[in-house]
C-alpha cells in the first residue's frame, strides 16, 4: 500500500491528523486498529480544564490558559505543538463537525462548565450541542433525571454533589421509567439511545417529564441516550416534547455520545474516499539511513507493508499500545526502542489513584519537529512525527486537556509530516 | 531460575490475543450487529472476555445464547487490544457441543462441500426442491432452514470439472494457485471463470490445487474438529504448492481461514506457511498494480455501483482492495455503502431461528442500498451477495466481475 | 451509640470469630460479635484461600494435617457455598522435589488422605497448563478452594438469624472489670470515633493475629507472633485444581484457585504488628516465578493485584520460623492461666480447621457460662438447608437464558460485569446496618474484584449508597474514591502489562469523565478516612494506627 502521509493511531489525535492531511489535498491511509479504549473520554473535547494537576479553580479562558501553560512548560505537549496548532486544530475540527452533519459548540476563549455523571462541575472547550443547555453559568434550576433501573447515571447521586456547589439555583433529581425499560432487564446505553430515535418512546418519556418537572424555567439533565444514529434530530425533538431545555450528560461506556462522533468522523473519511485499514495493528518501522520506509502492519496472514513519504504514529495512549509496559522495560511498538525502565513496578505509580502518575510521564524524547528521537536529539526516523499519548509527558487527566492535547498534537504532527 | 525479566504477551500484538488483555472498553459491544438488533445478546464483551474466566475445561459452554454469535467478526476488528473475541465465543460453542450433541441441521450446514456435491449432481432436481414451497416448508420443518431464504442454485458442470478443460495459457510470468472454494464450484463457476480470466490477462498461469471447503461453515456450524481435519487435508496439499507460488482465494471467508483462523483457531501445524502466501485475489491484484504489473488496458465500464465491504474482508486488515481497483477503470462510478454486517454471516441468516434477526441486522444495509440506487451491489463474499439481493432486489456481483468486464469479459 | 449488653461478646470477625458466633448462638447463647474493621478484612479475607487437603502438612505436623482431613470433610458437609471442589495435585519439579515424594506418599497415608500417583501425561490432559518441568504428580482430590467471604459470611449470616449481633468498624478499646471478673468491652466506632459499651458476661478473644494486642488491654500477656504472606492475583484460571509443589514446605509453592482467579502464594516473614504488612517486589517475582515452575503461563498471565495477609502463629514455646511453628492452635482460659474469670482467647490455627477452633473455645466459655449445649456446628448447614454450590461454574447461570423472539428476555442486569454480579445480589447488603463502605461491599458480593478492578461498578455502587441509603454526595463520592484506592493499593505492584493498560481507563473514567478527583477537592468529607497507608510499597514503614488496615485483597 503506498500513500503520502501513513496516520496511524486510535483517538483523536489520529482523526485530526488524518484530517488535515485530507485537508491538505495530499493522499492520506488511516491505519485504524480500532476504536479507542479510551473513546468515551471524547464526548467533550477539553482543551484545558485547570492550569494544574491540583489547581482546584476552573479555567474560564482556555486559549489563555494554554498559552500561560506552553510559555511555563516548554516541554509540556502543548508547547511542543505550538498555540498556532492549538488554535489551527481546533478551528478544523469545529469545521470538520460542521461539515459532518455534526452539532457542537464552543471556542477556544471560553470553557462550558457542565455537570458530570458525579454531579461535578467540569471544564469543557468543546461540547454538543445536546449538552450545551447544562452549562452552569446559566442561572436557571436543573433536575437531573434518570430511568428506572439504569445504572449508568443516577441523578440522586449527581444532584447530591450538585446542591451542595452550585448555589445559583435549585437542583433537584427525578427518576422516571422508560417505557419496556426497568430493573429486571439486561439493557445498555446504546440500547436507550436507539429507542430515542422512535418517536412514541421519546414522547412517553417525555410525558412523564413534563409532570414532574414543575418549575417553569427549570432544565432537565439527562443521561446521554437521546439517539445514536440521528442523534439531533432525536434532541430536538425530545426537547420539543419536554417543553424545557434539555441537556446531555455523558455516561461510562458504552457511551453514546462519544460514539457519535467517532462514528461519524471515520464515516465522513470513508465517504471522502480515505481508505481505512482495520485490524492490522502497525507493529514495526522499516528504517534505512534514517528514513522510514514503510510500516508493517500485522494483518492476517502475513504482514501489509504501508509505504508513505511520512508517517503519523498517534496511538491514544498506553491502552491502546502506544509503548509496551513490560515488568522493568518500557518498549516502543515501531522502532522497539527500550522507552523507560523501572527498578520496580511500584515506581511507576504514586501512593494515590488520584495523583499524578510518574508512568504518564513516560513517551517518546521528541524533536523540535516532533518527531521521536533518541538521547541524543536525533530523530529515530526523519519521516516519522508523534502525536498522542506516546509524546512524553502527554499526562491530560489531571487538567482535563484531553481533547485538546489530542487535537493540537495531531494537528501539528500532520503538519509536520506533509513538510517531511 | 526463570529469567531476570519475564515480560507479559498481553501486552504486546505478536502473540495470539489473549483474553487477558481486555480492557473492558466495551468497544466491541458498540459494534455488534447482533446486540443492535436483538435484546437476548449480551454482546461480545460478556460472551466472550468476562465469561471467558467462568469456562473450565469440564464446563466450556456454561451459557446459553452462544449460537446468537453470527462470527462477523466486528468486535475483534474493532478491539483496541486486539483481543480474538469472536474466537473464544466459538470454542465455547464448539463445546457445548461436544457436551450436548450437534443438531441434524447443523451436522448438514457444516459439510458445505458434500452438500455441494449432492446437489450438484442432483442439479435441476436439487435445484426445483429448493426453491420448492412445499419442500421448503419440510426442509425448514426437519432441517431447520427458514422457508423464506433463498437458497444457491446449484451447477451441474463445477469449476475442477470446468478448469481440468480449460487450456493452459501459453507463456505465462508467473503462476498462482486459486483456491475456488465450494461457492464458485457448486454454485458459480461463473465467478471463477472470471477470475481466471483476470488472471490470465495479467501473464498468470491459474493452477488449481486439490483442496477440500476450507472448513468455516464446520466452525461456525459447532464442528470445529471436521473443520480441522478440513484445514489439515487443505495445508498438505497447499505446503508443497506455496513453495513455489502463492495462493489466491475470491471468497473473503475462505480466504480468513487460510490465512488466519487455521493457526489461530484450529491450531493446525504448518497452516502459517500457507497462510503467509495466501492472499485475497483483489489484494493480490492489486499488488500486482503497484508492482506495475498490472494490465491497465481498460474498457470503459459505465457503471453505478455500491461496493459493501464484507465483515470478513475487515478482518484481513488489507483495506478494500476491491475499491482501489475498481476506481482504475474508466466509467466505474463506486461509491461505498457502510451500513456494517448485512446480516446473513454465512450459513446463520439460513437458520430458521435466525432469519428473521438476520433480515433485521440487515436492514440498515437494506435500506441504504435502495436509497442510493446502483446498477449493481458489489461485495468480495457470496453470502453477503445473496443477503443483500434478497434483501433489496438488486443485483449483486463480485468486484472482480467488474474488472473482468473492463477486460472485454461482458 | 447506645450501650447494650448480651451473653457473650466475641471480638474478632474473621472466619474464627464467625464461627464462634454461630457455635453460641446454635447453643443458645445471646452474643454479639464486634470488629474493628469488616468482616474477613484480617486474615481470613486475606488468606491463601486453600480448603487443606492436609497434605502440605502430612509429613512436618500430623495433627494439623488430621484436622485439615476431617475439617475439610465437614466444611464439604456444611459449608457448600463456600466450597469449591478443586481438587489438588502435588507435583515435582526437581530433584529435590523427587526425593520428598516418598515422605509425602508415606505423610499421606499415616494421615488418612487420599493420594493417588497418576502419569504426568494423564495430569496435562486434565490439567493442560502444568510445566514441562513436572515429573511426578499426585492427585489429592481433598484440596479444593475455600471462599474466606462467603465462609465468613456465611457463618455470621447463620447466627444473625438466629437472633446474634453483629458489629462491624467497631474496636473495643478497653473492658470492664468487677474485680477478676469481665463485665464488659469498651468499644468505639473506627468511622465516627462515637463510644459505648456492651455489658457482658463472657468474651471470647479471637483476633487471630491480634490476640496479643487485645490481651494486652487487660495487661495479659499472649504471644501471638505475626507472620506476613504476599500472594499475587492472576486475572483468571491457569489450572482449575490447587497446585501445591511436592516438597519441603517454601515460599511460593501453591497456586490456588479461586473462582475467577489463580493465587499464587505465598511468603513468610515475621512482622512487628498485625498491620504492617509491606510488600516486596521480591515477593511478587519470586512468587511468579516459583509459580512458572509449576505452571505455564504464570510470567506471561495478566498479573492482577497483590496483597499481603498475616498469618496467626502462636508461639507454643520454642523461638522458631514462622513455617516452623506449628499450625495447631490453642485455647486459653485466661481464668485458669491469669486469673481473670469470662475471658477466654483462640490463638493459632489456620482458616480451614476454623469450626472446630470456634468448638473448643465455645466449649471452655459454655463450660464457664453453665450451658451445657454440645456443639452441633458440624452438622448444621451454614445456609441451614442444602444449597447446591454456588460457584464458579454456576455463576454464569444466573446471566439468564435468552428466550425465542417475542418471549420477555430474562437476561439478568450486571453491576459488576467483571463477576457476574447483579443488582439484585448487591442491593439487600445495602440495607444491612454491618455495611459501612464500598469495601465491604465487595468482600460480600465480590463487585470490583474481577480485572477492571471497580472501574465500572465504583460509580454503580456509590449512586447506590445515596439512593439506597441516603447517604450524602460528598460521603458516596468519598466512598467510591476510597474504595478506588484500595484497589489501586494492590494493583501498584503489579504495574506492567494489561493491567497498567486498565488503569488508565479507571483513571480516565474518574478523573476526566466524572471529574471526581475535583469533587474531593471541593467538597471533603469531614472525617474521612486517614490516607494510604505508608508501608504499602516497597520497603518496610512504621506501624499505622490501628484504624487501618493495609493489602487489601
Amino acid at each position: 500500500m503506498k500513500t503520502d502521509v501513513a496516520v496511524i493511531g486510535t483517538g483523536l489525535a489520529a482523526l485530526a491528523a488524518a484530517r488535515t492531511v485530507q485537508q491538505s489535498g495530499r493522499r492520506v491511509v488511516l491505519v485504524w486498529p480500532g476504536l479507542s479504549s479510551l473513546y468515551f473520554l471524547y464526548a467533550t473535547v477539553d482543551v484545558i480544564g485547570y492550569p494544574t494537576a491540583t489547581a482546584a479553580d476552573p479555567i474560564a479562558h482556555p486559549a489563555q490558559a494554554v498559552a500561560r501553560l506552553i510559555a511555563q512548560e516548554p516541554s509540556h505537549p502543548y508547547a511542543r505543538a505550538g498555540m498556532k496548532a492549538v488554535e489551527a486544530g481546533i478551528a478544523l475540527m469545529l469545521e470538520w463537525f460542521k461539515e459532518a452533519g455534526l452539532a457542537w459548540e464552543g471556542t477556544l476563549d471560553r470553557n462550558f462548565l457542565l455537570p458530570t455523571a458525579t454531579g461535578t462541575p467540569k471544564p469543557c472547550c468543546l461540547a454538543p450541542a445536546s449538552m450545551t443547555a447544562g452549562d452552569l453559568s446559566r442561572p436557571d434550576p436543573i433536575v437531573l433525571c434518570g430511568f428506572t433501573g439504569y445504572q449508568d447515571f443516577a441523578p440522586e447521586f449527581a444532584a447530591a454533589n450538585l446542591a451542595r456547589q452550585w448555589r445559583t439555583a435549585e437542583v433537584s433529581a427525578v427518576r422516571i421509567t422508560a417505557p419496556g425499560y426497568g430493573p429486571d432487564r439486561h439493557f445498555t446505553s446504546i440500547d436507550l439511545a436507539r429507542s430515542f430515535e422512535d418517536a412514541a418512546f421519546r414522547d412517553a418519556v417525555a410525558a412523564q417529564l413534563r409532570e414532574r418537572v414543575t418549575s417553569q424555567g427549570a432544565r432537565v439533565g439527562i443521561p446521554g441516550v437521546l439517539g445514536l444514529t440521528n442523534p439531533s434530530e432525536s434532541f430536538a425533538a425530545f426537547q420539543r416534547a419536554v417543553g424545557h431545555p434539555v441537556f446531555e450528560i455523558p455516561t461510562v461506556p458504552p457511551s453514546v455520545i462519544a460514539l457519535r462522533l467517532f462514528d461519524r468522523l471515520r464515516k465522513h473519511l470513508q465517504e471522502a474516499g480515505i481508505e481505512i485499514i482495520w485490524a492490522a495493528p502497525a507493529h514495526a518501522a522499516d528504517v534505512t539511513d534514517g528514513r522510514c520506509r514503510n510500516v508493517l502492519l500485522k494483518a492476517a496472514g502475513h504482514e501489509l507493508p504501508v509505504e508513505a513519504e511520512s508517517y503519523v504514529v498517534a496511538l491514544e495512549d498506553w491502552v491502546d499500545g502506544a509503548f509496551r509496559a513490560g515488568v522493568h522495560t518500557v518498549r516502543d511498538p515501531f522502532f522497539h526502542q527500550p522507552i523507560a525502565w523501572s527498578n520496580v513496578p511500584t515506581d511507576r505509580t504514586a501512593e494515590s489513584l488520584f495523583a499524578t502518575q510518574p508512568f504518564e510521564q513516560v513517551g517518546y524524547a521528541l524533536t523540535e519537529r516532533l518527531q521521536p528521537a533518541d538521547e541524543n536529539g536525533t530523530p529515530l526516523a526523519r519521516n516519522v512525527f508523534c502525536a498522542g499519548g506516546a509524546m512524553a509527558g502527554y499526562d491530560p487527566s489531571g487538567t482535563k486537556s484531553r481533547g485538546g492535547m489530542a487535537i493540537a498534537t495531531g494537528y501539528r504532527a500532520a503538519q509536520e509530516a506533509l513538510a517531511a | 531460575m526463570i529469567t531476570e525479566e519475564f515480560e507479559p504477551t498481553t501486552d504486546t500484538v505478536e502473540e495470539e490475543a489473549s483474553v487477558e488483555a481486555c480492557t473492558k472498553c466495551t468497544a466491541c459491544n458498540t459494534v455488534c450487529p447482533v446486540a443492535r438488533s436483538t435484546d437476548i445478546f449480551r454482546g461480545p464483551k460478556a460472551l466472550g472476555p468476562d465469561l471467558e474466566r467462568f469456562r473450565s475445561p469440564q464446563e466450556a459452554a456454561v451459557t446459553p445464547g452462544l449460537d446468537l454469535c453470527s462470527g462477523c467478526k466486528l468486535c475483534e476488528v474493532t478491539c483496541p487490544s486486539q483481543v480474538s473475541i469472536q474466537e473464544y465465543i466459538r470454542r465455547a460453542q464448539n463445546q457445548g457441543a461436544r457436551e450436548k450433541g450437534r443438531s441434524l441441521r447443523d451436522w448438514v450446514l457444516g459439510r458445505t462441500r458434500l452438500l455441494g456435491k449432492l446437489g450438484s449432481m442432483t442439479a435441476p432436481l436439487a435445484n426445483f426442491g429448493n426453491s420448492n414451497p412445499l419442500f421448503r416448508v419440510l426442509m425448514e420443518r426437519f432441517v431447520g432452514i427458514h422457508r423464506r431464504r433463498p437458497l444457491p442454485k446449484y451447477q451441474w458442470l463445477t469449476f475442477e470439472r470446468w478448469f481440468k478443460r480449460h487450456p493452459r495459457p501459453v507463456k505465462p510470468r508467473r503462476k498462482v494457485a486459486y483456491f475456488y472454494g465450494c461457492w464458485v464450484n457448486y454454485n458459480d463457476r461463473r465467478l471463477g471463470e472470471r477470475a481466471v480470466a483476470v488472471l490470465e490477462r495479467n501473464g498468470i498461469e491459474v493452477i488449481v490445487p486439490r483442496q477440500q471447503c476450507c472448513g468455516i461453515p464446520a466452525v461456525v456450524n459447532s464442528n470445529m474438529d471436521l473443520a480441522r481435519r478440513y484445514g489439515q487435508e487443505n495445508v498438505r496439499h497447499l505446503t508443497p504448492i506455496v513453495e513455489e507460488m502463492d495462493i489466491v482465494a475470491s471468497s473473503t471467508s475462505c480466504g480468513l481461514m487460510l490465512k488466519h483462523d487455521y493457526g489461530h483457531l484450529l491450531d493446525i501445524p504448518g497452516s502459517e506457511r500457507v497462510g503467509a502466501k495466501t492472499y485475497d485475489i483483489m489484494e493480490y491484484l492489486w499488488m500486482l498494480h503497484e508492482a506495475g504489473e498490472l494490465d491497465l488496458n481498460f474498457e470503459t465500464v459505465p457503471m453505478r455501483l455500491l461496493y459493501h465491504a464484507p465483515c470478513h474482508l475487515k478482518s484481513h486488515g488489507i483495506g478494500y482492495p476491491a475499491m482501489r481497483l475498481l476506481k482504475l477503470i474508466p466509467g466505474v462510478k463506486l461509491e461505498e455503502v457502510d451500513e456494517g454486517c448485512c446480516g446473513i454471516s454465512g450459513t446463520f441468516g439460513v437458520k430458521v431461528e435466525k432469519y428473521d434477526l438476520s433480515m433485521k441486522i440487515g436492514s440498515r444495509l437494506f435500506e441504504a442500498v435502495k436509497a442510493a440506487g446502483s446498477d449493481q451491489v458489489l461485495a468480495d463474499c457470496e453470502t453477503c451477495r445473496m443477503q443483500v439481493e434478497h434483501g433489496t432486489g438488486a443485483t449483486s456481483a463480485h468486484p472482480l466481475e467488474i474488472l473482468a468486464r473492463a477486460y472485454g469479459h461482458g | 451509640m447506645p450501650d447494650t449488653s448480651t451473653g457473650v461478646v466475641v471480638i474478632g470477625g474473621g472466619s474464627t470469630g464467625a464461627g464462634v458466633l454461630r457455635d453460641l448462638t446454635l447453643r443458645g447463647i445471646d452474643a454479639i460479635l464486634v470488629e474493628k474493621g469488616d468482616l474477613a478484612s484480617g486474615t481470613t479475607g486475606r488468606s491463601h484461600g486453600l480448603l487443606h487437603s492436609g497434605g502440605r502438612y502430612c509429613v512436618n505436623d500430623e495433627q494439623a494435617a488430621i484436622e485439615c482431613v476431617q475439617e475439610g470433610r465437614i466444611l464439604r458437609r456444611i459449608a457448600r457455598s463456600a466450597v469449591e471442589d478443586t481438587g489438588g495435585y502435588f507435583v515435582s519439579v526437581t530433584e529435590e522435589d523427587h526425593a520428598w515424594e516418598p515422605r509425602f506418599v508415606e505423610g499421606c497415608r499415616r494421615t488418612g488422605i487420599t493420594c493417588e500417583r497418576i502419569s504426568v501425561d494423564e495430569a496435562r490432559r486434565r490439567e493442560p497448563a502444568l510445566s514441562k518441568h513436572v515429573r511426578t504428580v499426585f492427585w489429592v482430590p481433598e484440596d479444593g478452594h475455600l471462599d474466606p467471604f462467603y465462609l465468613v459470611v456465611g457463618n455470621v449470616e447463620s447466627a444473625r438469624r438466629r437472633g446474634a449481633r453483629v458489629m462491624t468498624h467497631t474496636e473495643v478499646s478497653g473492658f470492664l472489670r468487677e474485680g477478676d471478673r469481665l463485665t464488659g468491652v469498651r468499644i468505639r466506632d473506627s468511622k465516627t470515633g462515637e463510644e459505648g459499651t456492651i455489658a457482658c458476661q463472657s468474651v471470647i478473644n479471637a483476633t487471630g493475629a491480634w490476640a496479643g494486642l487485645v490481651a494486652r488491654l487487660l495487661g495479659v500477656e499472649v504471644k501471638v507472633v505475626p507472620v506476613k504472606g504476599t500472594m499475587v492475583v492472576l486475572s483468571r484460571r491457569l489450572a482449575h485444581a490447587a497446585i501445591n509443589r511436592c516438597h519441603k514446605p517454601g515460599d511460593g509453592d501453591i497456586v490456588v484457585p479461586g473462582l475467577s482467579v489463580s493465587i499464587l502464594g505465598t511468603t513468610s516473614a515475621k512482622v512487628p504488628h498485625p498491620e504492617t504488612l509491606p510488600i516486596e517486589w521480591d515477593e511478587v517475582r519470586r512468587m511468579i516465578e516459583e509459580g512458572a515452575m509449576m505452571l505455564d503461563g504464570v510470567t506471561t498471565a495478566r498479573a492482577m493485584r497483590a496483597y499481603a495477609g498475616v498469618r496467626p502463629l502462636y508461639d507454643l514455646g520454642a523461638e522458631a520460623e514462622g513455617r516452623e511453628m506449628s499450625r495447631n492452635f490453642a485455647v486459653i482460659d485466661h481464668q485458669e492461666r491469669d486469673g481473670i474469670k469470662g475471658f477466654t482467647s483462640i490463638v493459632g490455627g489456620k482458616v480451614t480447621t476454623f469450626r472446630l477452633m470456634a468448638e473448643r473455645v465455645v466449649d471452655v466459655a459454655a463450660r464457664h457460662l453453665g450451658v451445657s449445649t454440645p456443639c452441633t456446628t458440624a452438622e448444621v448447614p451454614l445456609n441451614d438447608r442444602d444449597e447446591p454450590l454456588d460457584q464458579l461454574r454456576h455463576r454464569p447461570s444466573v446471566l439468564g437464558v435468552p428466550k425465542p423472539h417475542g418471549e420477555e428476555p430474562p437476561l439478568q442486569p450486571l453491576l459488576c460485569e467483571c463477576e457476574l454480579v447483579r443488582p439484585q445480589d448487591v442491593a439487600p447488603w445495602f440495607k444491612d446496618p454491618a455495611v459501612r463502605d464500598l469495601e465491604d461491599v465487595r468482600r460480600r458480593t465480590r463487585s470490583g474484584m474481577g480485572p477492571c478492578q471497580a472501574a465500572i461498578c465504583s460509580y454503580r455502587l456509590a449512586a447506590r449508597l445515596v439512593t439506597d441509603r441516603g447517604v450524602d454526595g460528598p460521603t458516596a463520592t468519598r466512598a467510591m474514591a476510597d474504595f478506588l484506592e484500595t484497589r489501586w493499593r494492590g494493583v501498584r505492584h503489579v504495574f506492567w502489562g494489561s493491567q497498567l493498560r486498565n488503569m488508565q481507563v479507571t483513571t480516565g473514567l474518574h478523573m476526566e469523565l466524572y471529574n471526581v478527583d475535583r469533587q474531593l477537592m471541593l467538597d471533603p468529607v469531614a472525617g474521612a478516612s486517614p490516607s494510604p497507608v505508608a508501608a504499602e510499597g516497597q520497603g518496610g514503614g512504621t506501624a499505622p494506627e490501628p484504624a487501618q488496615v493495609a493489602g487489601q485483597r
